[in-house]
């Protein structure tokens, strides 16, 4: 906490208190304590005073309590020689200037000062009042006032959007803008994304309302854009609208003021954009605001707090309007507002895939055939790839999507080009470990554009246009826009910004290449660097629950050396899908204590192994077949199975439709490895756990198979001669035996002796 | 010789839900169903007894169903044309409750509006003092459009509304907290997706006594034993102590039943499939009855006859000999 900011939160509380003291004893004075005070229309009394200390206030006579309650709350100005903790006294400070600030607007309704008088104002929809004065005198209408606190009718229909999602948040601009140009751009840029505004406060005197109203905005509920007042305290309408938010959509009562808070923190995506100089009652009411989780970010020069803590993220952030990286007010004003955004943590949604063609996951199987083709990259005649990085929050432009160089209307029909595709995200959650994870998303997306065909991943990516998408307009920038949507709206609790460059210039395309592979190579290293001992949790994953209902207790425990069992869900993706999906299928299982790391016991997957399997399965144990094997739904790519006779484990594709030596099909046998049962001797894996450092490990691992079926021998080659490699015997697949030569137990022996298979000399495996 | 019946002791309840508000509580129905609060499997008078049998809740629609089976038509006569009538009849027929359902057009052909939903609503609310659940045509935009408003006007009433599904549950869950409702959560035959809508909307703040939740079924001879799986496995991790599955079930046999060729056809079927309607009712019957013994809370029916035989099952059940 800035001694600074604190000073002056704690100078302007101060004065407010003293001001509101004085105000409500000419009122008490001039009107008598039975005089009722009220705000329009609401059910809440007034809202923050309610919200906060649970008092229904009437009439005047009741507020001197509020007022001594908030002058409880003040404190000295911090000492500027010794240091002393001000952080409580400054949100103290804040809370006490909203509780003075409320008193004052509810005094001046009596007055008839609220809704503040602004000649020749028309409100585009606000507050109606029962009071014919108020509705703009003589023809009744609601002009020449600004709109003052917002009645509950709207309440609901705002705070609706705002839980449900369609409204991402709130602004409170205090204060006045740079200029009239830039205070159009900023409502503009908040407009934009739907996010809803209250302008209030002024600079001099001056104040954004003044410089929307000179440039014809329409200000009022119809717009999004609600003038309260032109002085500061008017800003306590929006604290307000945000206590009543609590009251209405969290079920809270008047006085439980720290769940409301909290509500706020957690639910009420709110900022407060500070314009121009900002005066100790700006700051008292900043503080106000902090209270309830409500960032300031100022577009002047003043001490920041950066710490988290009563806010979500940082708590005052200023970025001066003249150093915002921006060519002009547009610029300037749509990286304030992503700032903004970014402080509160806003999630905005992007809606549909501006694509000219159709879009939807019904084309994601479509063949674009030569003949109706009118580009294609990769493949054969050209090279193309795909890369996504991380990238810093503060330098990813979000929604920025650049073509370097020609695009592809200068190929001939049917004819290929290079082609890069670059994409750059940023996000408070995201990791670098997620990469990846998007990137094979990329594949999905871009199929999803009808007449658009992607094949491959990362430097063996090709994709085809099709003649149709081309003349309808589909063109290099559109896959930029697809992802930018698509990223947004599948992946947004992680991704906060994309940006995406697509490169076609050779010269840029062999640069990137180089970039995009030495990334790649870093996160092969990467995967093998991840075992199961450098981590610390493991991912549940009962995705397969709503597929396979009649293995209902089983649940995979996925760690880094062992995927899910159906091959779909390393532990990446989990851990992505977690960040995601908070409630999900995939959970993480803290590890705790090791029982024994050679079989795979600890504390947190026996523990989790108890509870989901809703009790049936007492332990697993990660690394062997005999002894508490993880269980299987029915999705898994292979089953393993003991062949005891031959002192090893055989394994079955599902693609492999042919007999085994244990007398059974691939069918038969799925019946014993599924259901959600223990069956030692019996699992259910996918392939690529085969070639892992920790496959039955306890039982002697890879060694241990002495038959596999060819289909695996084939598609698994590369990562089974890293086993054989590992294993330090070269000849080691040629030793397993599979369907081609061996169906029967008696064969498999013979096979085992002819081509000396370790298994036969290993200790016996049970 | 003496059996000795094991005893099962379970660790959870399911939730007690009630569903409607007397003038007391500020609403305006005559009466409120409480349903829910099960500690035991269902019926195993044995081990606790059972604190609320399920109801019977009636479908009826807004406008003129366009797809109904002609038998149902036949036995609700001309009231199907007037929500207030039909309501009347559905309490006269003997229902706990009434669940009105919404389908994209009014009885004009129209959309429907906001301000034909509200008044439909207000009509059924004044034909009938039985509690009432209010379910959209179940496309998201729609529901919104419609079920906000309703809860709007209807404040107090505890109604139950819906359909909150995984893609569309907050706004639904949104309108009901402000305005003191309770919502139906509905997912596809999931034990997982089930408790995962439930964990959702409880976060947005939703108390768990103001949720029931719709694990959805299929008819007899049409999965049904997905469906009573389904249902059998949510309790069970409900009387395990899993408190996101230890909501009350409400299921809707009838829809399920009456779309079955079986009940649907009168015609160019086998004679000895015999008589139309009453093979409708015993279908209807026969479904709600299995469903209840995996533990619905509440069943919806369409029959009116149906109403009479399941409420005969039911109270034969909660009247069972305890060993």
């Amino acid at each position: 906490m800035s001694r600074y900011i604190a000073t002056r939160a704690i100078r302007g509380a101060n004065a407010l208190v003293g001001e509101a003291e004085v105000m409500l004893k000419q009122a008490l004075d001039e009107h008598g304590a039975d005089t009722p005070v009220s705000f329009p229309n609401t059910a809440y009394f007034l809202p923050v005073i309610f919200g906060m200390t649970g008092r229904e206030i009437e009439n005047l006579g009741e507020l001197p309590e509020v007022l001594d309650h908030a002058r409880s709350l003040l404190h000295p100005t911090p000492s500027a020689k010794h240091w002393t903790p001000y952080l409580g006294e400054t949100l103290d400070s804040g809370m006490a200037t909203l509780l003075a600030a409320e008193t004052i607007e509810a005094i001046r309704y009596i007055y008839g000062l609220q809704p503040e008088l602004l000649p020749g104002f028309e409100l585009a929809g606000g507050t109606s009042f029962t009071s014919p004065d108020m509705n703009g005198g003589a023809d009744g209408s609601s002009n020449g006032h600004l709109n003052g606190a917002i009645d509950d009718i709207q309440l609901r229909s705002w705070g609706i959007q705002l839980v449900d999602g369609r409204m991402p948040g709130f602004a409170a601009i205090v204060g006045c803008a740079k200029s009239n140009a830039a205070a159009v751009q900023i409502v503009r840029e908040l407009q934009r994304r739907n996010i809803l505004t209250f302008l209030s406060g002024n600079v001099n005197g001056r104040s954004i309302i003044h410089q929307l109203l000179e440039e014809g905005v329409e200000l009022g509920y119809d717009t999004y854009t609600v003038p309260f007042g032109t002085d500061t305290i008017s800003a306590i309408y929006a604290l307000g609208f945000a206590t009543r938010s609590a009251l209405t959509f969290g079920g809270m009562k008047g006085g439980q003021a720290k769940e409301i808070l909290h509500y706020n923190k957690d639910r009420v995506f709110a900022f407060v954009l500070a314009l121009g100089e900002v005066d100790d009652l700006k700051y008292a009411a900043a503080a106000g605001a902090i209270n309830f989780g409500f960032p300031v970010i100022a577009d002047t020069v003043i001490p920041q707090i950066l710490p988290t803590g009563v806010t979500t993220y940082e708590h005052v952030v200023s970025l001066p309007w003249h150093e915002i990286d921006g060519g002009d007010d547009l610029e300037k004003a749509e990286r304030l507002v992503q700032k903004c955004i970014e402080v509160r943590g806003v999630k905005v949604q992007v809606a549909d895939v501006p694509v000219p063609v159709p879009y939807g996951s019904a084309f994601e199987g479509e063949v674009v055939r030569k003949a109706d083709m009118r580009v294609e990259f990769g493949g054969k005649n050209s090279r193309c790839f795909e890369y996504l990085r991380m990238g810093k929050l503060d330098e990813v432009v979000d929604g920025k999507i650049e073509v370097v160089g020609p695009d592809f209307s200068a190929v001939d029909p049917q004819g290929s080009m290079d082609m890069g595709i670059v994409v750059e995200v940023a996000g408070r959650q995201m990791e670098q470990d997620f990469e990846p994870v998007l990137e094979r998303q990329i594949h999905y997306f871009v199929n999803g554009a009808s007449g658009i065909q992607h094949i491959g991943q990362r430097d063996i990516t090709w994709i085809r246009v099709s003649e149709k998408a081309a003349e309808v307009g589909f063109d290099l920038e559109s896959f930029g826009k697809i992802l930018h949507a698509r990223l947004h709206s599948d992946f947004g609790a992680i991704v906060d910004k994309v940006a995406i460059t697509i490169y076609t210039d050779p010269e840029q395309v062999d640069q990137r290449l180089d970039e995009a592979r030495a990334a790649y190579d870093f996160r092969n290293k990467r995967l093998e660097d991840l075992t199961d001992t450098a981590v610390d949790v493991f991912y549940s994953c009962t995705l397969c629950q709503s597929f396979a209902p009649n293995a209902p207790n089983h649940v995979c425990i996925v760690s880094p050396e062992r995927l899910g069992l159906c091959g779909a869900y390393n532990w990446l993706d989990c851990k992505a899908s977690f960040n995601i999906n908070p409630t999900g299928p995939n959970q993480p299982i803290k590890l705790g204590r090791v029982s024994d790391l050679e079989t795979g016991y600890w504390e947190g997957t026996n523990d989790y192994a108890k509870v989901g399997s809703h009790g049936v399965v007492e332990e697993v144990a990660m690394y062997s077949i005999m002894e508490n094997p993880m269980t299987a739904c029915g999705c898994f790519e292979c089953i393993v199975m003991l062949i005891p006779e031959a002192n090893g484990v055989m394994v079955v594709s599902r693609e492999d439709t042919s007999m085994t030596p244990a007398g059974m099909t691939f069918s038969t046998l799925a019946g014993i490895a599924g259901g959600g049962i223990q069956t030692p001797g019996v699992m259910g894996v996918g392939k690529y756990y085969l070639a892992s450092p920790k496959f039955i490990s306890a039982d002697g691992g890879f060694k241990r198979i002495v038959w596999m079926s060819s289909v695996l021998k084939d598609t698994m080659s590369e990562e089974f001669k890293i086993v054989a490699e590992r294993e330090g015997d070269l000849e080691l697949i040629d030793r397993i035996a599979d369907e081609r030569s061996v169906s029967s137990v008696d064969e498999l022996l013979a096979w085992m002796e002819a081509h000396e298979h370790p298994a036969l000399t290993m200790d016996a495996i049970f | 010789m003496p059996i000795e019946i094991p005893v099962d002791k379970w660790p959870g309840t399911v939730n007690t839900v009630t569903l409607g508000a007397t003038a007391a509580d500020g609403g305006t129905r005559s009466k409120v169903v409480t349903i829910g609060g099960e500690r035991s499997l269902p019926f195993m008078h044995f081990e606790n007894e059972t604190p609320h049998p399920p109801v019977i809740a009636l479908e009826m629609t807004a406008a003129r169903p366009g797809d109904w089976s002609q038998v149902l038509l036949d036995a609700w006569g001309d009231v199907v044309d007037d929500p207030a009538r039909w309501a009347g009849a559905c309490e006269e027929a003997g229902a706990d409750l009434i669940l009105l359902m919404f389908g994209l057009n009014d009885a004009d052909g129209n959309p429907v509006t906001p301000d034909f939903a509200v008044g439909t609503v207000k009509a059924v609310l004044q034909a009938t003092g039985l509690p009432l659940v209010v379910l959209g045509p179940g496309q998201a935009e729609v529901d919104n459009e419609i079920l906000v408003p309703v809860a709007d006007a209807t404040k107090g009433e505890r109604l139950v509304l819906g359909l909150c599904e995984d893609a569309n549950y907050r706004t639904i869950v949104a309108s009901a907290m402000a305005n003191g409702h309770l919502v139906l959560g509905r997912t596809p035959m999931d034990v997982n997706l089930a408790k995962q809508l439930n964990i959702l909307m409880t976060d947005m703040g939703l108390p768990l006594d103001r949720i029931v939740m719709d694990p959805t079924t299929g008819a007899l001879g049409y999965g049904i034993e997905y469906g009573y799986s389904v249902m059998e496995r949510l309790r069970l991790a409900a009387l395990q102590g899993d408190a996101m599955t230890q909501l009350p079930m409400l299921v809707n046999p009838g829809y399920e039943a009456w779309r079955t060729k079986e009940s649907k056809v009168g015609e160019g079927v086998p004679d000895t499939w015999g008589d139309w309607a009453a093979r409708g009712t015993h279908w209807e019957t026969l479904t709600a009855v299995s469903l209840i013994e995996a533990g619905a809370d509440v069943v919806v029916l369409r029959h009116p006859d149906s109403v009479t035989r399941v409420r005969e099952a039911i109270d034969e059940l909660m009247t069972l000999e305890t060993a």
